[in-house]
């Protein structure tokens, strides 16, 4: 009896934070749908005639530049700096030499340092000492690329080395725990410090890769700070830039189309998770 | 195959300045085939020995050869050698088959078909052919065991290195594995090194053993005569289980004294001892006799204070009637006779059965007289 008392209390608490977590979502989504977003209360759906895809179509057309950008940008950084992580944390951990501890120390100070510290230095030197877009001029020639692209490159560079020292911290945690007998019969075996990497430690890391790519991807695809100071509101900039700038007029505040926007500025970031989300489990539980 | 020769092989470590030496001048020659058993207590330089020879370990000081050519700087994957891993050191996401290859693949220019065969056969040898395209995480401990054999005599290497590959099966297997892993090393005929802590594995699958105690080989022999003629204290009472007793003593007027009783020894044993004072009396519990009534001065009244029945024999531990502490020594009698707890007996020590140490450096001075027990040594 008391069993099941317990059983209703648990379930009404889990019922509780799943409201608590989708309520603004489901707001989010309803008002997007609205034809007048403060006609109703803003967790009530549409009523039949109120009901629209106009905003949807409208953010859509402002964003979907911004997606573009945000994909070319976030899939190389996230896969750059999970597969450098993941290198660098085999050399510093599974591997044995002279200064790793200090290197080390090297990429854990790198977890630390805040965005806005570098942001200025970082800005000069993508714009003063190394525009790529200027100095990779050639390659804009070719069809499909466009010298805003450059913009990007220096972005997912950035991106990706600000991401390193975490993901090498990750994958260091998990490399830890990785036989160091098995490491040995492989050098045994003939295998290379690459091959060993390549065959036996990469194929094991998928876990971990899966917790970094998603940690990364949400991190870059997130990002709006660096976006708007190294590539600022142009051709190449991402969703996030094109989202702030979505709906907002002098008249009206535009709602609808601001939770619309927002909502598909969101969405990649969850079909990742869910993509990966089982191997996420496996590598967090480790 | 091959001989391999361990030359003054010393191995230390630095920390924080300090040197920590955890191999101090090893030499053993191993013939070509034989089966050798490192044996030692936990820390004793053991499996640094062994990581030394696969090359996973540097050697501080002295050489490794095999078949007469220095090994010491080659790299573990050219020294021709396989090594079995106490943890089996399995690839998990790799089937048995991919297990078994990767080493043929990695360190040799055979084609697919030929490392194909040659993992067939080995798995034929280790009855494990049904169990190639599973993965590690599928198989039971002593399945994973005969894997992880299997990837060792596939490369067919010069030597064999296994560092305490049975300690992680229950008891019924590992006998069974110990039989086994005998029977393939003498039908493949390679040079085998075994690490154990376990005095069992070393007496019956040893060719011969080496005894290593705090990073020094303490003796190198036969299991027989490192139980019939122990180098040293140390040796005499790893090797035997139970373990021997030991005595301190002093000689004086041609006997042993020691605190629990006067012990006669005949001239021949006198002038083996060589004038020294300060000795340590062993006896094996095996070699004491429980007999019905004091009738030499080898017979000692005692009192039985714990028996533990094996079944086909007894473990008895006893207490000397003369000895006021708590201390006992132990005696392994025969199932026939029955003891209990508290019961007073007399337990004779046969002369020809004890070993007299040096009481200081642990040297064997007198051991028993094998031959007088009917021993043959060196077979």
């Amino acid at each position: 009896m008391s069993r099941d008392i317990r059983r209703v209390g648990l379930y009404a608490v889990l019922v509780a934070l799943v409201a608590f977590y989708l309520a603004p979502l489901e707001i989010g989504l309803v008002t997007s749908l609205k034809t007048d977003a403060l006609a109703s209360a803003p967790f009530l759906p549409p009523g039949p005639s109120g009901f629209t895809l106009d905003e949807w179509a409208t953010a859509f057309d402002a964003l979907k530049d911004g997606l573009v950008n945000s994909v070319l940008l976030a899939v190389p950084a996230t896969v750059l700096s999970a597969l450098l992580g993941s290198m660098a944390a085999y050399g510093l951990t599974t591997l044995d030499w002279r200064g790793q501890v200090g290197v080390f120390a090297l990429f854990l100070a790198g977890i630390f340092i805040p965005y806005q510290a570098v942001l200025i230095p970082l800005s000069k030197f993508w714009s003063v000492y190394m525009p790529l877009d200027e100095i990779l001029w050639p390659l804009w020639q070719l069809p499909v690329l466009a010298s805003y692209h450059g913009d990007l490159l220096a972005l997912i560079i950035s991106h990706a080395a600000y991401g390193v020292p975490i993901c090498t911290l990750l994958f260091r945690t998990y490399y830890r725990d990785i036989s160091t007998e098995m490491v040995e019969a492989a050098r045994l075996d003939g295998a290379t410090a690459y091959t060993i990497y390549r065959r036996i430690i990469l194929p094991l890391s998928v876990p971990m890769f899966a917790v970094t790519l998603i940690y990364q991807f949400t991190q870059v695809w997130n990002d709006l700070l660096f976006a708007l100071v190294i590539m600022g509101p142009g051709e190449g900039a991402p969703v996030t830039v094109g989202l702030t700038n979505l709906g907002s007029s002098l008249t009206d505040v535009g709602f609808a189309v601001k939770m619309a926007g927002a909502f598909m500025a969101a969405l990649p970031t969850i079909i990742v998770y869910v993509i990966f989300g089982d191997q996420f489990a496996k590598g967090v539980a480790t | 195959m091959a001989e391999l020769v361990l030359d003054g092989v010393t191995k230390y470590f630095d920390d924080d300045g300090d040197r920590i030496v955890a191999v101090d001048d090893a030499s053993i020659d191993i013939e070509d085939g034989e089966f050798l058993v490192l044996v030692g207590p936990s820390g004793c330089g053991k499996s640094t020995t062994l990581r030394m020879i696969a090359g996973l370990e540097t050697i501080s000081e002295g050489e490794i050869r095999l078949d007469g050519t220095v090994i010491n700087d080659r790299a573990p994957a050219d020294r021709n050698i396989a090594m079995v891993f106490q943890s089996y050191a399995l690839y998990p996401h790799m089937t048995v088959r991919q297990n078994m290859s990767f080493g043929l693949e990695e360190s040799t220019s055979m084609g697919d078909s030929e490392i194909g065969q040659r993992v067939e056969d080995a798995a034929d040898t280790m009855d494990i052919p049904e169990l190639l395209d599973r993965k590690p995480s599928e198989l039971s401990g002593g399945q994973q065991q005969r894997v992880a054999l299997g990837r060792a005599i596939v490369r067919d290497p010069e030597v064999f290195l296994m560092d305490e590959p049975l300690s992680n099966l229950d008891a019924k297997l590992r006998s069974s594995m110990r039989t086994e892993l005998q029977r393939i090393q003498e039908e493949l005929g390679v040079t085998t090194v075994y690490v154990t802590h376990d005095q069992t594995e070393a007496m019956t699958m040893g060719d011969r053993i080496a005894i290593l105690n705090d990073g020094r080989l303490q003796q190198v022999a036969t299991p027989l005569e490192a139980y019939h003629e122990p180098a040293n204290e140390f040796v005499a009472g790893f090797i035997g289980d139970p373990s021997m007793n030991f005595f301190d003593a002093t000689v004086a007027d041609g006997a042993l004294a020691t605190d629990q009783f006067d012990y006669p020894l005949s001239e021949a044993t006198l002038s083996d001892l060589g004038g020294a004072t300060d000795v340590t009396l062993g006896v094996r519990p095996e070699d004491i006799e429980i007999v019905p009534e004091a009738s030499s001065d080898h017979d000692f009244a005692a009192t039985v204070d714990v028996v533990e029945p094996l079944g086909n024999e007894n473990n008895v531990y006893l207490q000397f009637d003369a000895d006021d502490t708590d201390e006992t020594f132990t005696a392994v009698v025969d199932a026939t006779t029955p003891l209990s707890a508290g019961e007073s007996v007399t337990a004779r020590i046969p002369e020809e059965t004890v070993h007299v140490f040096d009481a200081d450096s642990g040297e064997a001075l007198h051991n028993r007289d094998a031959e007088a027990n009917g021993v043959l040594l060196g077979q």
